[in-house]
C-alpha cells in the first residue's frame, strides 16, 4: 500500500454522522496520516512552508470532504491556494512529483439531482473540476472518486457497504 | 494505667493509628480497619494502654461524625442534589425502608422486644459512608453506576440520620431531658412542641444573613488563622445553640452545611474543617476499636455472630434487589451490594444515644458495637471474593457496560477571576461550560456572585484548597492569577499531585514563558503576545498595507514568535544562568534577527524544528 495522507476537511464535523463513521477507515488501518484541516487550523492561517515540506513524504493524497454550496469547504480550496505553487511547473523535483490521488466526498442532496438533466444540472465531476484540474497540472492521477450522495439519510447497512468499497480502493 | 493524662490517651490513639493504618492499607483495607484494630490493640483486652478515659474520649471525637455531617450538607449542592434525586430518594428510601422492614421482622421473630427490634433494625439499615467513600475513592469507580448509585444511597443514609435522631425518644417514649437543654427550658410551654421548627428556622435566618456577612468579614482580613478558627466557631457553635435548644447537633451541623453550600466559601470551609474531621474520626475509629468489649463475645459468640450473618445477608438481599429493580448491570448491581453491606459509623453514634435513652441495655450495647465492627471488618474481604472469585467470571459482561458508559462531561477549575480570569469564563459560560471558580479577594467575588457568577472564596496556593474544589476528579486547571509566582506554585503542586489535569496557564511575559515551558507545560498565554501583536497588526493597517496581508503577517509573527519561545526556553535549560536584563536584550536582538530570516522565504530549509517553517 502507498503512504497515505488523508486530508479531510468539514467545517460542521460535529453535525455530520456519516463521516464520523467513515473517518473510521483510516483510524483502523494505522497506515495513514490523517489531517483535519479545520481542527488544524482553525483560524485558518496554513503555514504553507511546513505543509510543503510535509506532503513530500507521501505517495499518495487522500481528498476528503463534503461539497459545500456546491464547491469545496473554504480552508481546502484555500490550502490549495496557499500550499501549491505555480513555480513548480519549471522544477523538476517540487514536492507534487509522483503522486496519484483519491477524491471521497459526500453531499446531502439526492444522486438523481446530480446531473446534466437533474435539477441542479450539473454533475459531482464537474463540480470538482477546481481540485481536479490543479491536481493534472502536476500530473497527479486521479485513481478514484467516490461520492456518497443524501448522506444523513443512509441506512447502517449501507454505510458498511461503503465503507468496505472505500476500503478496498484505498489499498490498491 | 488507669490515670493517663490527656496528653499521654492522645498519644497513645494517634500512635496506634500511624503504625496500624500503613499497615492495614499495604494489604488493601481500607484505613477504617486499620483504626479500628490499632483500637483493639491498645485497648483493654490486648496492651490495656487505655483506661477509663476511652469511653470520654469516644464521646468527643464522636464530634467528628457531626463534623462529618456538616461536610455532607457542604457537598449537597441543590444543582447536583436535583440531577441524581431520583437515585437518591428511589434507591435510598427502599434500601432504608426494606432493610428496616426485614430486620425488624427478623429480630421481632426471634423475640426481641419491640422498641429494641426497631431501634438496632434502624441502626444497622444505615451503611459506613467513610468506609465505602474512602473505597470507592482507592478502587477508582466513582464515576460507574454503582458508585453513583453507592454515592446517592449513603447520601439518603445521612440524611435519614437526621429523622433516625428524632424518632429515637419518641421510641423510648420519654424526653431526652438533659441538664444542657437551657434554651429548651426558656421557651413557654406551648412553644416546645415546635422547637425543631424554630430551631431550624433560625438556622436558616442565619446561614442567610449571619453566616456568609460574618466570613465575608473575617476573610477581609486576610489571615488565615482567623479563617480557621472562623470555621471551627462555626460549626461547634451551631452545634452547641442546637444541642441546647434540645435539638441534634448532627441536625444542626447538617443544616449549616446545607445553608453554605452555595455561599462562596464552600471550598474554603471543606478546607478548612476536613483536616479536623479526619482526625476526630481517626480517634473515634480507635475508640470504638479499643472499647470493643472480647468478654461479651466470647459469652455469647453464637448470639453475636448469628447477628452478623442475618446483618449482612439481609443488606446483601435487599441491595441487590434494588440494582436489579434500578437496571443496575449484574456485576455493578455486585459492586454495590458488597460495598454497602457493613452497619456504618453512624450505628456507633445511633446505639450510643440509644443506650442513653434507656432502649438498649449497656450489655446489648457492647454487642451491637461488636457486631457493627465485625461487619465493617467483613467489607474487605468481600471486595476482594468480589474482584478475585466473582468478577472474572462476569468478564464479558463487564466490557459491555464499560462500552455504553459514553463521554463524561469535562470538568473545569478556573483559579483567578480578575478581569483575565473573568474573561475567560464568560466565553466558558456562554458555551454552556460550567467550571468551578476560585478567588482570594473577597469583595470582588461578592460583586461577581451578584452578577450571577459561581465563584468560590479561597487560596488556590494552599494545596487544600485546590483538592475541595475538585481537582482530584477534574480534568482542566486554568490558571489565570495576576502573580506569576503564585501561577507557578499551584502549577508544581498541580503536576506533581493531580497528573490527570490539563494545565493551561496565564503567563505575563516571556521569562515567565521559559519557566513555565521548562516546566512541562504546553498550554502557555502570554498577556503581553496577542494583544501587542493585534495592536501591530491595525499599525501595519494605518500605515497602508492591506488588512488581509496585515492578519497574516501578524498570524506568522505569533506563530514564529512561540516557536522562537520554545527553543529559547530549552536553551535556558542547558545554560542554567539566571536571566539578567542584558541577557535578556541579547536574546531580543537575536530574536529579532531571527524574525527577519524566517520571514524570508529564501531561508525556509531544513530546520531543526519544524515549527519554524511557517
Amino acid at each position: 500500500m502507498k503512504k497515505s495522507l488523508v486530508i479531510f476537511a468539514h467545517p460542521y464535523f460535529e453535525y455530520s454522522t456519516v463521516n464520523v463513521e467513515l473517518i473510521k477507515i483510516y483510524e483502523d488501518s494505522g497506515k495513514f496520516e490523517f489531517k483535519d484541516l479545520y481542527e488544524e487550523y482553525p483560524s485558518f492561517h496554513i503555514p504553507a512552508f511546513r505543509e510543503r515540506k510535509r506532503i513530500r513524504n507521501f505517495d499518495r493524497l487522500i481528498f476528503h470532504f463534503p461539497l459545500i454550496w456546491f464547491g469545496l469547504p473554504p480552508l481546502l480550496k484555500l490550502w490549495i491556494d496557499e500550499v501549491f505553487d505555480t513555480s513548480w511547473f519549471s522544477e523538476e523535483d517540487h514536492p507534487l512529483v509522483k503522486k496519484d490521488a483519491i477524491i471521497i466526498v459526500t453531499t446531502g442532496g439526492k444522486a438523481e439531482n446530480y446531473s446534466k438533466e437533474g435539477l441542479y444540472e450539473t454533475t459531482v465531476e464537474d463540480l470538482l473540476k477546481q481540485l481536479t484540474l490543479s491536481l493534472k497540472m502536476f500530473n497527479i492521477e486521479v485513481k478514484d472518486i467516490v461520492v456518497l450522495h443524501n448522506s444523513s439519510n443512509l441506512e447502517h447497512t449501507e454505510l458498511e457497504n461503503i465503507s468496505d468499497h472505500i476500503r478496498k480502493k484505498l489499498n490498491t | 494505667m488507669a490515670e493517663n493524662s490527656l496528653a499521654i490517651t492522645a498519644l497513645i490513639f494517634l500512635g496506634a493509628a500511624i503504625i496500624m493504618v500503613p499497615l492495614v492499607r499495604k494489604l488493601g483495607l481500607s484505613s477504617v480497619i486499620g483504626y479500628i484494630l490499632g483500637g483493639i490493640i491498645i485497648g483493654p483486652f490486648c496492651l490495656k494502654l487505655t483506661g477509663r478515659g476511652a469511653a470520654d474520649i469516644m464521646h468527643t471525637s464522636e464530634f467528628g461524625v457531626i463534623m462529618l455531617l456538616f461536610l455532607v450538607g457542604l457537598e449537597i449542592e441543590p444543582r447536583k442534589f436535583w440531577v441524581i434525586r431520583k437515585k437518591i430518594f428511589g434507591m435510598g428510601l427502599s434500601q432504608v425502608l426494606l432493610t428496616t422492614v426485614v430486620l425488624f421482622t427478623i429480630f421481632y421473630w426471634a423475640n426481641w422486644r419491640i422498641d429494641q427490634a426497631i431501634t438496632v433494625a434502624l441502626c444497622f439499615s444505615l451503611s459506613s459512608t467513610a468506609i465505602v467513600l474512602q473505597t470507592l475513592k482507592e478502587k477508582n469507580i466513582f464515576r460507574t453506576d454503582a458508585g453513583e448509585a453507592s454515592f446517592s444511597i449513603l447520601l439518603f443514609q445521612d440524611i435519614s440520620v437526621i429523622p433516625i435522631l428524632a424518632l429515637l425518644p419518641i421510641i423510648a417514649q420519654k424526653h431526652d431531658d438533659h441538664e444542657n437543654q437551657i434554651l429548651f427550658q426558656y421557651l413557654p410551654e406551648w412553644l416546645q412542641p415546635f422547637s425543631i421548627i424554630l430551631g431550624v428556622g433560625l438556622l436558616i435566618f442565619m446561614g442567610r444573613f449571619i453566616f456568609v456577612p460574618f466570613l465575608r468579614f473575617v476573610s477581609r482580613s486576610g489571615m488565615n488563622e482567623l479563617l480557621t478558627a472562623s470555621s471551627l466557631f462555626l460549626v461547634i457553635g451551631v452545634s452547641e445553640l442546637m444541642y441546647s435548644a434540645g435539638l441534634s447537633a448532627a441536625l444542626g451541623a447538617f443544616i449549616a452545611g446545607l445553608m453554605l453550600a452555595n455561599s462562596e466559601f464552600r471550598h474554603e470551609l471543606e478546607n478548612q474543617i476536613d483536616p479536623f474531621k479526619g482526625l476526630l474520626l481517626a480517634v473515634f475509629f480507635v475508640s470504638v476499636g479499643s472499647t470493643i468489649n472480647f468478654n461479651v463475645i466470647a459469652q455469647d459468640p453464637m448470639f453475636i455472630f448469628a447477628v452478623v450473618a442475618v446483618v449482612l445477608l439481609v443488606k446483601l438481599g435487599v441491595l441487590l434487589g434494588i440494582g436489579q429493580f434500578f437496571g443496575l448491570k449484574t456485576n455493578q448491581n455486585l459492586l454495590l451490594a458488597f460495598a454497602l453491606s457493613q452497619v456504618g459509623e453512624f450505628a456507633f453514634v445511633l446505639i450510643n444515644y440509644a443506650t442513653n435513652l434507656y432502649l438498649v441495655s449497656p450489655h446489648l450495647n457492647a454487642q451491637l458495637m461488636a457486631v457493627t465492627a465485625i461487619t465493617m471488618c467483613i467489607t474487605p474481604i468481600l471486595f476482594i471474593i468480589n474482584e478475585k472469585l466473582i468478577e472474572p467470571r462476569l468478564q464479558l459482561k463487564k466490557t459491555i457496560t464499560e462500552k455504553l458508559e459514553g463521554i463524561t462531561p469535562q470538568k473545569v477549575i478556573i483559579v483567578g477571576f480578575g478581569h483575565f480570569g473573568s474573561t475567560v469564563g464568560r466565553l466558558l459560560k456562554a458555551n454552556g461550560i460550567r467550571a468551578t471558580v476560585l478567588d482570594s479577594d473577597s469583595e470582588r467575588i461578592n460583586l461577581l456572585r451578584s452578577h450571577g457568577f459561581k465563584v468560590y472564596y479561597g487560596d488556590a496556593t494552599k494545596p487544600g484548597v485546590l483538592r475541595s474544589a475538585g481537582a482530584e476528579t477534574a480534568d482542566l486547571l486554568i490558571l489565570c492569577l495576576d502573580n506569576p509566582e503564585s501561577n507557578k506554585l499551584i502549577l508544581h503542586y498541580a503536576t506533581r499531585h493531580y497528573p490527570q489535569l490539563k494545565i493551561f496557564v496565564r503567563a505575563k511575559n516571556r521569562l515567565d514563558a521559559y519557566d513555565f515551558l521548562n516546566s512541562g507545560v504546553d498550554h502557555i498565554y502570554r498577556e503581553t503576545l496577542g494583544t501587542a501583536v493585534q495592536m501591530a497588526v491595525d499599525v501595519l493597517k494605518a500605515t497602508g498595507m492591506r488588512a488581509y496581508a496585515a492578519r497574516r503577517m501578524g498570524e506568522r509573527f505569533t506563530l514564529i514568535d512561540k516557536a522562537m519561545v520554545r527553543k529559547l526556553a530549552k536553551e535556558q535549560l542547558k545554560d542554567n544562568i539566571t536571566f539578567t536584563m542584558k541577557a535578556s536584550f541579547e536574546r531580543e536582538a537575536e530574536l529579532l534577527a531571527e524574525d527577519s530570516q524566517s520571514f524570508d522565504e529564501t531561508h525556509w530549509n531544513d530546520s531543526e524544528d519544524e515549527d519554524y517553517l511557517n
